[in-house]
């Protein structure tokens, strides 16, 4: 006998990565030989390595999690539906480090290797987690040839009343990181947007094989292996950092993360963290990541919003955010600017331009992901809440964070 | 003009007392329009930063002197394309000038407020190169209300756009403030800004337009730069001839350096457009396109194809990014390009666009103003219908060809045909 | 009746959003005023004015406060420092800050010769990365004549290089034939990495044994972009080259591996050979690695 398995609804190896939030897997006999009945009884388990990540099922779309399951599953080839999340607390460190076997009695009849993805916090990553997401974004960015060219033209002063200064300041940037994470997926599927915890020491991401460590007058030096050497941005060579404070201890003068998450509990009071710790992490260094315009040039930029991003995430569960409908959860109030309003769609990828957008959409629609559907090539800004499907299962945005729990 | 005296001068200080002369000299205030062209000698080897502190001095000068037709499309370029606060507002000012305006001159002034409002910065216009270290003085936004105020009921159509504004600029008390009074004040005027009394120059009532364009006969032909080698984003080597040749040809011209996105970015996007549109209507594979690098050699072919994907431009043996690997100059001088170098590198350009017929002539130009792709697009199928000449295509006097049998086109002189708005 | 609750919570929770919001804006409030105080403690005055950022976009008098000390050179340097920083995180938040723009700039750009150092190179950074013309013009005319130089000469070339228009090459190129200092060349050659004429001198650099790694390094990086062709032949050259020093090798590996043609690399049993004496002979170990990693990639 043996059967097939579904990752995401899909054959495709590309949609073998899972969160922590449930993904809708399908299991189907592919050979009926050795039934006696029409239907037969699988145990589906996860299988994990090491140290890698770990997976738990259950049959339907609510209900607890186990980290086994016993499916009914016909032999005329019918799928059946379950759903597979990761273990909270258990992402993978590489690629198919996880596998999901399904068994009759003992007999193993069919598996599964996938990866529990997880976005981590980039100062306890593995040298091979690190080196692969260096080596992916400097191929994005392919010394100034890449696609990442287009992500640079997305975050520039002329296009900054789109993402800056009112409500759809964090949806908007949850919309750019997820795109480019989508692009550096499809360079290598087994990167996850790691996340600069700026209130936090972080020695190992200012080092010269990750994001570099920078001289007295703020250029950024990296070893011989590292291909972010090769960084190029505006056809200009190399990053220009200039951190106000040792890189040993975090910076000064930020809102730690309980401060920030203690901001209050309605949206427009959350958001104030634009100023600080947003705005404060972004000028405690001189160089391009402390003005708007050229902020998106250092890659550090990216690492530095994936925290932003984890902060309103944190938040969002927190204090059960996730509902667009609720007014708490965004601050729809009236007299925000285009691009700003929940059912807005968001510049660049709704190709809107002139008037009160920029004059180009760099970069098209939205990266599609082959794991989910969510948000669409155009997203809306409300699309951007719902990232783990609380509230709608295919909001899900296919990302979560190391310690974010659904 | 006195093309020499000017590319005499090597300092700043020098040019500024040059156009303060010039201005004050009414028999020669004329030549400060061509003072405003990108390709003066003036220009060469200065770099951005430099260009802006001398054009918006001769905007401001122009200010003074009165604008006439001529220099008028320079003003509305800045309006429409500009992003430097500085020439923004002293092409606002000038405008104020213009003694015959009308209601088609507010559209440019609200674009300008649209591209120029999250990037206002206080500008000095007292005294040559200054930089205002105060808000105290002026800045881009305040003189295109100015200018609208100065339009008075002519500004009325873009009363709703600037109420749009006023609405998104919530946080901005004093933005608010100053629109209510422009309104109040458009809404308030009964007649429209009469006629300047210092302008030393001849006056035509029609509007300005972008496009130009020559009669059969009349053109341009590409005899001087058929041999000029081009590199397309495949690395691949063909002459001018053999590109541009036998069908019309749209062609633009970029480099993927600008930093302008109203100019090359923009410019490189509509051409994926009107290649679009072309396909819409079944001309793809009868009008070619091209898109030519001011910056041949920065722009490589891997960065010429990586520009155009990302823009969207279609690229095949019949719509290519091009390069001039060597004659450079050549192509230059043959399209009159309005650009100009600081080493390698442009310092300034302005927006153009050609269409070159069936015998690679030129036969419609684009300059200065954002053109329509629609109406590109028109045009380059009125030449594809156009009939080809008897007489050698490469010839550059009149040739047998009758342009009476363009429809719609009466005879006309040696002098360009310009269209109206 | 539920539609009425609804809308009462919907109601409520707006009322205490205005409430919790306008908490915030009162300590940012609070906030600025501390930090523009001249009778607090410098410490006090440094820590208030990372929470102001805030209150300088919402209220005008706060931001003009704000911009004064930083103005104000009678006043402790870190408060400056602070107080600019802090405008500067408001900065970020575009449409709310709108209005402040015109001031920050021209506040700026009037205290760009201030004689504090470390304030004058902050200032004078932040303006050439809005390529803003005035520190455009500081910056050159310091590189023109040292008595006029408001920062380094290595200072003013990366902060010319945000802007690739400015007049920086000849300047530059005279730097590199006369450098007032190693750190003044290095400065020097980045810039001119973007120079589509600079490509021969990359290539002289980066093949010469003599030369620092960090200088190699640069001309490496600048040579892939201006010629890759060129690079790529280079690399290769390198890793045959017994004689090279092996951190040069392990950039040259980096970019066969990041941008070279995966065939042709494939197929090149001499490079191979080299690059496998890389992974087991006397090198670092993260050069070992580095070779290892590419060997497997490329088929070995």
């Amino acid at each position: 006998m043996n059967v097939d398995l579904q990752i995401n609804n899909s054959a495709s190896p590309a949609a073998k990565f899972v969160s922590w939030s449930p993904a809708p897997c399908r299991i189907r006999i592919t050979d009926p030989s050795g039934a006696s009945s029409p239907t037969v009884n699988l145990q589906i388990s996860g299988i994990s390595s090491t140290s890698g990540g770990a997976v738990v099922f259950r049959s339907g779309a609510t209900g607890s999690f186990s980290n086994s399951l016993t499916i009914a599953v016909p032999i005329d080839g019918t799928s059946v539906p379950f759903f597979a999340a990761g273990r909270f607390g258990r992402p993978s460190v590489s690629n198919g480090d996880v596998k999901i076997e399904a068994r009759l009695g003992t007999k193993l009849v069919g598996s599964a290797h996938l990866m529990v993805r997880i976005r981590k916090n980039a100062n306890t990553l593995t040298a091979a987690e690190r080196d692969r997401f260096v080596s992916a974004f400097a191929q994005l960015n392919n010394q100034g040839l890449g696609r990442f060219a287009d992500f640079r033209s997305m975050h520039t002063n002329v296009s900054s009343p789109q993402a800056h200064g009112a409500p759809g300041f964090l949806p908007w940037h949850r919309a750019y990181l997820l795109d480019l994470e989508r692009e550096l997926q499809a360079i290598d599927p087994s990167v996850a947007l790691p996340y600069w915890r700026f209130d936090r020491p972080a020695p190992n991401i200012f080092n010269r094989d990750f994001f570099g460590v920078s001289d007295s007058l703020g250029t950024v030096q990296f070893s011989a292996t590292n291909p972010l050497q090769f960084w190029k941005t505006d056809g200009v060579q190399g990053i220009n950092r200039r951190p106000f404070f040792a890189t040993s201890v975090a910076p000064p003068g930020l809102r730690t993360e309980t401060q920030t998450l203690a901001l209050g509990t309605q949206y427009a009071a959350f958001r104030t963290m634009e100023g600080n710790p947003h705005g404060t992490a972004h000028t405690s260094f001189g160089g391009s990541i402390s003005s708007i315009g050229t902020a998106a040039k250092d890659p550090l930029f990216f690492l530095l919003h994936c925290n932003v991003d984890r902060l309103w995430a944190k938040w969002q569960k927190r204090n059960a955010r996730f509902d667009a409908a609720i007014g708490a959860s965004f601050d729809n109030s009236g007299g925000n600017p285009i691009g700003h309003n929940l059912p807005d769609t968001m510049w660049p990828w709704n190709g809107i331009t002139g008037g009160q957008r920029p004059p180009t959409a760099p970069g098209g629609t939205l990266a599609p992901s082959p794991c989910v559907g969510a948000p669409g090539l155009q997203p809306r800004v409300r699309d951007m809440l719902d990232y783990q499907g609380a509230i709608g299962a295919g909001s899900r945005l296919g990302f979560d964070y190391d310690d974010v729990q659904i | 003009m006195r093309g020499n005296e000017a590319a005499s001068l090597q300092s700043e200080s020098e040019f500024g007392a040059f156009v303060d002369r010039l201005a004050a000299d009414p028999s020669r205030c004329a030549h400060l329009t061509e003072l405003l062209r990108e390709d003066h000698a003036v220009y060469r080897e200065r770099g951005a930063a430099e260009i802006v502190r001398m054009r918006g001095w001769v905007l401001l000068a122009i200010a003074r002197a009165g604008v006439s037709e001529a220099s008028l499309i320079f003003l509305l370029e800045e309006l429409d394309a500009g992003v430097d606060p500085y020439l923004v507002a002293a092409a606002a000012r000038a405008l104020r000038s213009y003694p015959r305006p009308t209601d088609a001159l507010a559209p440019f002034v609200m674009r300008a407020l649209n591209n120029i409002r999250y990037r206002d910065l206080p500008v000095s216009f007292e005294v040559y190169g200054d930089y205002a270290r105060s808000t105290d003085g002026t800045s881009a936004v305040r003189e295109l209300l100015a200018t609208l105020v100065w339009l008075g009921p002519l500004a009325r159509a873009v009363i709703p756009e600037l109420l749009v504004l006023r609405a998104q600029a919530a946080r901005s008390r004093k933005l608010h403030e100053d629109i209510d009074r422009t309104v109040q004040a458009i809404h308030g005027a009964d007649e429209a800004p009469g006629p300047g009394t210092h302008s030393c120059c001849e006056m035509t009532p029609s509007a300005p337009t972008e496009e130009t364009s020559w009669p059969i006969g009349q053109r341009r032909s590409m005899k001087p730069v058929e041999t000029v080698m081009l590199e397309d984003q495949e690395g691949e080597l063909i002459p001018f001839k053999d590109f541009f040749n036998e069908q019309p040809t749209i062609v633009v011209f970029f480099y993927t350096r600008c930093d302008n996105p109203m100019k090359c970015s923009l410019t490189v996007t509509k051409l994926a457009r009107v290649q679009h549109l072309l396909d819409a209507q079944g001309f793809a594979d009868r009008i070619n396109t091209a898109a030519i690098t001011y910056d041949p050699a920065f722009d490589r072919p891997a960065r010429l194809r990586v520009y155009g994907q990302d823009r969207g431009v279609r690229m095949d043996a019949r719509h290519r990014m091009l390069r001039t690997p060597d004659d450079h100059a050549a192509l230059c001088n043959h399209f009159q390009l309005g650009v100009n170098f600081v080493e390698s590198l442009v310092n300034r350009h302005r927006i153009e666009l050609f269409i070159l017929d069936a015998a690679g002539s030129i036969a419609v130009c684009f300059e200065r103003l954002h053109w329509n792709e629609h109406e590109v697009v028109r045009r380059a199928i009125q030449l594809l219908r156009e009939p080809r000449c008897s007489a050698d295509p490469h010839s550059q006097s009149a040739s047998t060809c009758s342009s009476s049998t363009i429809p719609g086109r009466a005879n006309s002189p040696v002098s360009p045909v310009r269209r109206s708005r | 009746m539920a539609r009425k609750r609804k809308a009462a919570r919907k109601s409520t929770g707006a009322r205490k959003a205005t409430k919790k919001k306008g908490s915030v804006k009162a300590t940012a409030r609070r906030a600025a005023s501390i930090a523009a105080n001249s009778k607090r403690t410098v410490r006090a005055r440094v820590a208030a004015a990372a929470e102001a950022p805030l209150a300088l976009c919402e209220s005008d008098k706060d931001l003009q406060a704000m911009l004064n000390v930083l103005r104000d050179r009678s006043e402790p340097v870190k408060v400056r420092l602070a107080a600019l920083q802090s405008i500067q995180a408001a900065s970020f938040s575009t449409v709310a800050f709108e209005s402040c723009r015109g001031d920050y700039i021209a506040a700026l750009r009037s205290i760009a010769d201030d004689p504090d150092p470390e304030l004058r190179q902050r200032v004078l950074g932040l303006l050439a990365r809005e390529k803003d013309g005035y520190a455009q013009k500081k910056l050159l005319d310091g590189l023109k004549d040292p008595a006029k130089a408001l920062v380094p000469p290595e200072k003013a070339l990366q902060l010319l290089s945000y802007d690739v228009h400015g007049q920086a090459y000849s300047a530059a190129r005279e730097i590199v034939r006369r450098p007032p200092s190693e750190i003044a060349r290095r400065e020097a050659l980045r810039l001119l990495a973007a120079d589509a004429t600079a490509a021969p001198l990359f290539e002289k650099l980066l093949r010469d044994k003599k030369e620092q790694r960090d200088i190699r390094q640069i001309a490496a990086s600048a040579l892939q972009a201006l010629d890759p062709d060129k690079m790529q032949k280079h690399a290769r050259e390198i890793l045959l080259d017994k004689a090279d020093y092996a951190d040069i090798k392990a950039t040259s590996l980096t970019a066969l591996a990041q941008f070279g043609d995966e065939e042709m690399i494939g197929k090149d049993k001499a490079l191979m050979r080299s690059v496998d004496r890389l992974s087991t002979g006397k090198t670092p170990a993260k050069y070992k690695q580095s070779a290892s990693r590419f060997l497997s990639k490329f088929g070995q």
